[in-house]
């Protein structure tokens, strides 16, 4: 049964960073307002816990194959290479790896050091993701960064000498007092660093964020579309292929991690305040998928530890009435879209249940005419928010029938 | 006649009060329930008359009640008192005559700072042409700015009641209620009546009980009712056994029998309001000959607005919920609607737009229905190139104008009391309002104007202006006076080439383009950017007499979205989802249920 299911992949969060930025959302912490120093982070005990947190999720998992591994954050590369080897040993003495495995980690430029390049690759990393945002003084500080743009510039220098050869640069576009020129010039300079990959990401306001209490002063909508549009076509000239709404890479190096959440595989997350994905084959045979997330606050999930609770924070089985929106939502952002057979291998259901959700979002033209395709029409990529919501509206007539 | 039958009925007072809202009829009918011990201080609850909730946060009544109070008299005998309780809005002026006719005596309340104001002089004529014995009583008199010479003058002015010694009282501190209640049982007349003659009673108002039925509230001008006994409404000709027969004190008290000019309640097992209408006679079945009293006109509702459940799996919960409310107000008219904008709905008749704000706000409130109404209307009257007279309570419903030879609006004689000082405003809003001058008098301190206006423009927001522009001391009373020609055409919102039919307008010539373009300005603010641009178009017949466009939203997606944060995202978009529920579908173009208000609001 197992091989049916979707590929595995592996998150692992780090909660700490040096300083949190001011249009973070995600689940970072200032290790300062924890007790710890950047340079003196509990290594040791956080390695425990994510081994004793992974233990947990292997009733469900053993035996499946890991496609890719992704360390995330938070700051990754505020923890030490050695932390990073002992942590892989261990997990593939639990779950064997695919060859190749994809093993990224995130480094913000301004934590970097030859050294720990080199030992993040010795540990086995093999693809790193630098959060450069910007090269520009003014834009990195509205951003709140703790690096220069000349720093972003020496970390890939020393990576590649490090050997990595598998870069990601993150890139933001529609900063505060950013005018097309300067967004070109952004990409331009990430251009010359060659990176196997780009990230480049509009920023926008996320609830629970200092952004959006204060909110920064951002270009005009016609000024961000013309970042966009001309943004996309240096890119584009440069070789990269846009294959998601945000993503760009060249051929061949499309980040594996990043697609398989895409395409709606299965991953575990481990760490705190991180999410999993799982499929199972219950005993009666039904095909389940299960979300569950990890305790979120870096001091309460390491005092998780050996507590009969367990990291878990909660669970919740998707039901198959959501499985059409959960889909789209990831499946629809890749623009080459997914075939219909990836719906079927990576939920368990049929063609019709989730064609019948999308007859609106087909008359609005918001998808390709595409048999055998589940795929965004450009006017569904750029109205993204339009074509899911098309597909909720579904889900409630038919529950409302009911 | 027996003797004991003719002291009882010399003991009986029957009598409204009229007054203008605020000027304290409650906190009268209170304290003279409290005084006759109708209620320990206990259970007096305030406004213990008015009783649906609504009633009592807008300070109104609106159906009518009644409370009977046994008064002992300075001259040691005890009189029983019905006080029958009068609606004070414009809107439910129909309620007041009929409640009037079951009485042989008025209290014309005054607040005396106030003086008097348009709707009790109205109210009061009615008293008079009724017959009764109107008492004049200036309240409020212990307010500093009370000036009881001043308004005396007023009422003999303006109302021709001589009020030289009109009661001064106080309902709130009880100045003069017990000078009061010995001069009403002294100047207002028992009734007149045989309590041995065959049963005659009237309906002056019936109601639903969720518990009993039909409740009737009656007046027996002649004959007996005892409990059980089979009774006969005289319109349907169907017989029904009584029940219960009793008085309000003001709670339901079955006293088992009620005699020739007292007021009380009888429950009969009839099952809905029609089947004991307002206005009828009842007698006995035995006496099935007795004659009918003269009723009174049926209302007929005066505004018509479409209203759409928001969602629409509403609709079956909507329509019982107004066939419940029918059942206790027989002014509300109802017919099914299907809007192409806005679905299956009703289009629904009322006395005017504080009624229809009420309905709307009990179906809200007490049925829990989310609703859409659109713009109210009058009826409007249509000569025909073929001879027909038609009438059109719809805009949507308009004839093709080729057809149509002569399109009339109602008009109405209005009739406003204002203080000097504010008499400028409110005839430049008449004026503004197409309102014709026909009358302007002196009286003391207000002046009495009398106005002819176009129905539409006196039920939207007049009377409100009135107040904002008059400092709140103007009054309004108006009357349907008769259908006349007018320039009228229907202002349309075309949204992206459809027309909206649920924003449709009725509207004069000359006021159609400003409209229009107010319109469209307000629709643009109100409608959200969406994937492309939406023109919003005010149009007459063909020809586009505004214009505006919402411009297209440039995108709409979300820059990142990966594992961990799915269910936040999702949430997101269920919110999005939520929110496009609440809109409605014209063409591609999903709107806000607030740009359908906006033709309300354009004139704020």
């Amino acid at each position: 049964m197992v091989d049916t299911l979707p590929p595995l992949s592996l998150y692992i969060h780090t909660p700490w960073c040096v300083r949190k930025c001011p249009y973070c959302d995600f689940n970072s912490h200032e290790p300062d307002t924890h007790g710890f120093t950047p340079r003196d982070l509990p290594e040791a005990a956080y390695l425990d816990a994510l081994l004793q947190d992974l233990d947990g999720d292997l009733a469900l998992a053993a035996g499946r194959e890991i496609q890719t591994i992704f360390i995330g954050g938070g700051t990754p590369s505020l923890l030490s290479p050695a932390f990073y080897a002992r942590l892989l040993t261990e997990i593939e003495a639990r779950l064997p790896f695919a060859n190749p495995i994809e093993i990224t980690l995130e480094a913000n430029p301004g934590t970097t050091e030859q050294q720990r390049f080199i030992g993040y690759r010795e540990a086995g990393i093999n693809r790193l993701s630098l959060g450069i945002q910007s090269f520009q003084p003014a834009q990195l500080h509205a951003l709140g960064r703790i690096h220069s743009g000349q720093e972003a510039v020496t970390a890939v220098t020393q990576a590649r000498q490090a050997g990595f050869t598998n870069i990601n640069v993150d890139l933001m576009h529609g900063l505060p007092e950013q005018t097309p020129q300067l967004a070109m010039d952004d990409i331009e300079q990430a251009l010359a660093l060659a990176p196997e990959h780009l990230s480049w990401y509009q920023l926008t306001l996320e609830p629970n964020t200092a952004f959006h209490s204060h909110p920064p002063i951002l270009p005009e909508e016609e000024s961000l579309w013309d970042i966009q549009d001309s943004g996309h076509q240096l890119l584009e000239q440069a070789g990269f292929k846009r294959y998601e709404i945000s993503a760009y890479a060249h051929i061949g190096h499309q980040s594996r991690h990043n697609l398989n959440y895409w395409q709606f595989g299965d991953y575990l997350g481990i760490g705190a305040g991180a999410h999993g994905k799982l499929s199972y084959i219950d005993q009666s045979g039904e095909w389940c998928i299960e979300r569950r997330w990890k305790t979120r606050q870096p001091d309460a999930y390491l005092k998780r530890m050996n507590d009969l609770r367990g990291f878990v924070a909660g669970k919740q089985l998707i039901s198959v009435d959501e499985l059409p929106l959960e889909f789209a939502m990831n499946a629809l952002r890749l623009t080459e879209g997914v075939t219909l057979n990836t719906w079927r291998t990576h939920t368990g259901q049929s063609d019709a249940m989730l064609l019948a959700r999308l007859q609106s979002a087909e008359k609005k033209g918001l998808l390709m005419q595409m048999p055998e395709k589940l795929r965004a029409s450009p006017q569904g990529l750029l109205f993204l928010n339009e074509l899911l919501a098309s597909i909720c509206d579904e889900s409630s007539v038919k529950s409302d029938q009911r | 006649m027996t003797q004991e039958n003719d002291s009882k009925i010399k003991h009986i007072r029957n009598f409204s009060i009229i007054a203008h809202i605020d000027h304290g009829k409650s906190t009268l009918s209170d304290r003279l329930i409290q005084t006759c011990e109708g209620l320990t201080e206990r259970e007096l609850k305030e406004q213990v008359l008015d009783s649906m909730d609504i009633e009592r946060e807008r300070g109104i009544t609106i159906k009518a009640q009644s409370v009977t109070l046994d008064y002992t008299a300075a001259d040691g005998q005890v009189y029983q008192l019905n006080f029958i309780d009068t609606p004070g809005h414009v809107d439910f002026s129909y309620e007041v005559s009929r409640s009037l006719y079951a009485c042989e005596g008025a209290l014309l309340v005054v607040d005396a700072a106030q003086g008097v104001e348009a709707q009790s002089v109205a109210n009061c004529y009615t008293a008079i042409e009724q017959g009764l014995e109107v008492l004049p009583v200036l309240n409020k008199i212990d307010l500093p700015q009370a000036d009881c010479d001043k308004v005396s003058q007023e009422i003999e002015e303006i109302i021709g009641l001589d009020a030289t010694d009109a009661c001064r009282v106080s309902a709130k501190s009880g100045i003069g209620i017990d000078t009061l209640l010995e001069r009403l049982v002294r100047d207002i007349p028992p009734p007149k009546g045989d309590p041995d003659a065959p049963l005659q009673a009237l309906i002056i108002d019936s109601w639903f009980d969720n518990y009993l039925g039909v409740v009737s509230l009656v007046r027996l001008f002649d004959g007996t009712l005892r409990k059980g006994d089979k009774i006969r409404i005289k319109s349907t000709g169907r017989d029904w056994g009584t029940t219960e027969v009793g008085i309000f004190t003001p709670q339901r008290k079955q006293t088992n029998i009620l005699r020739a000019g007292e007021v009380g309640f009888i429950v009969a097992g009839i099952k809905e309001i029609h089947g004991a209408p307002v206005g009828d006679t009842i007698t006995h079945t035995k006496t099935p000959d007795v004659a009918r009293l003269p009723g009174f006109q049926k209302v007929k509702p005066q505004v018509y607005a479409g209203m759409f459940p928001v969602s629409a799996d509403d609709y079956e919960d909507f329509r019982d919920a107004l066939e419940k409310l029918a059942l206790n107000d027989a002014s509300l008219e109802y017919v099914p609607e299907n809007s192409d904008a806005l679905g299956f709905g009703f289009r629904v008749g009322f006395l005017g737009t504080l009624h229809m704000e009420i309905v709307q706000e009990r179906l809200e409130r007490e049925y829990n229905i989310d609703l859409l109404t659109t713009a109210p209307t009058v009826v409007y009257e249509l000569a025909m190139k073929n001879g027909d007279v038609n009438y059109v309570s719809n805009p949507s419903k308009l004839p093709d104008m080729a057809d149509v030879d002569e399109m009339r609006e109602p008009v109405v004689r209005a009739s406003i009391l204002v203080p000097q000082e504010y008499v400028g405003n409110v005839i430049t809003e008449c004026e503004q309002r197409r309102g014709t001058q026909r009358d302007m008098q002196f009286l003391g301190n207000q002046i009495q104007l009398a106005y002819e206006l176009p129905m539409s423009e006196v039920v939207m927001d007049f009377f409100d202006r009135l107040k904002s522009i008059s400092k709140g001391y103007a009054s309004l009373e108006y009357n349907f006076e008769r259908f006349e020609e007018a320039k009228l055409v229907r202002l349309d919102v075309l949204i992206n080439g459809d027309k909206v039919d649920a924003l449709a307008v009725i509207i004069h010539r000359d006021h159609a383009h400003p409209r229009g373009r107010l319109l469209v300005e307000k629709m643009k603010e109100l409608i959200p950017r969406q994937m492309f641009d939406v023109a919003i178009q005010a149009a007459i017949g063909g020809q586009v007499v505004a214009r505006s466009t919402v411009k297209a939203l440039r995108k709409n997606v979300t820059a990142k979205c990966y594992g961990g944060d799915v269910s936040r995202k999702k949430k997101l978009l269920e919110k999005q989802k939520a929110g496009k529920k609440r809109m409605k579908q014209v063409g591609r173009v999903e709107i806000p249920q607030d740009a359908f208000l906006a033709v309300l609001k354009v004139n704020d």
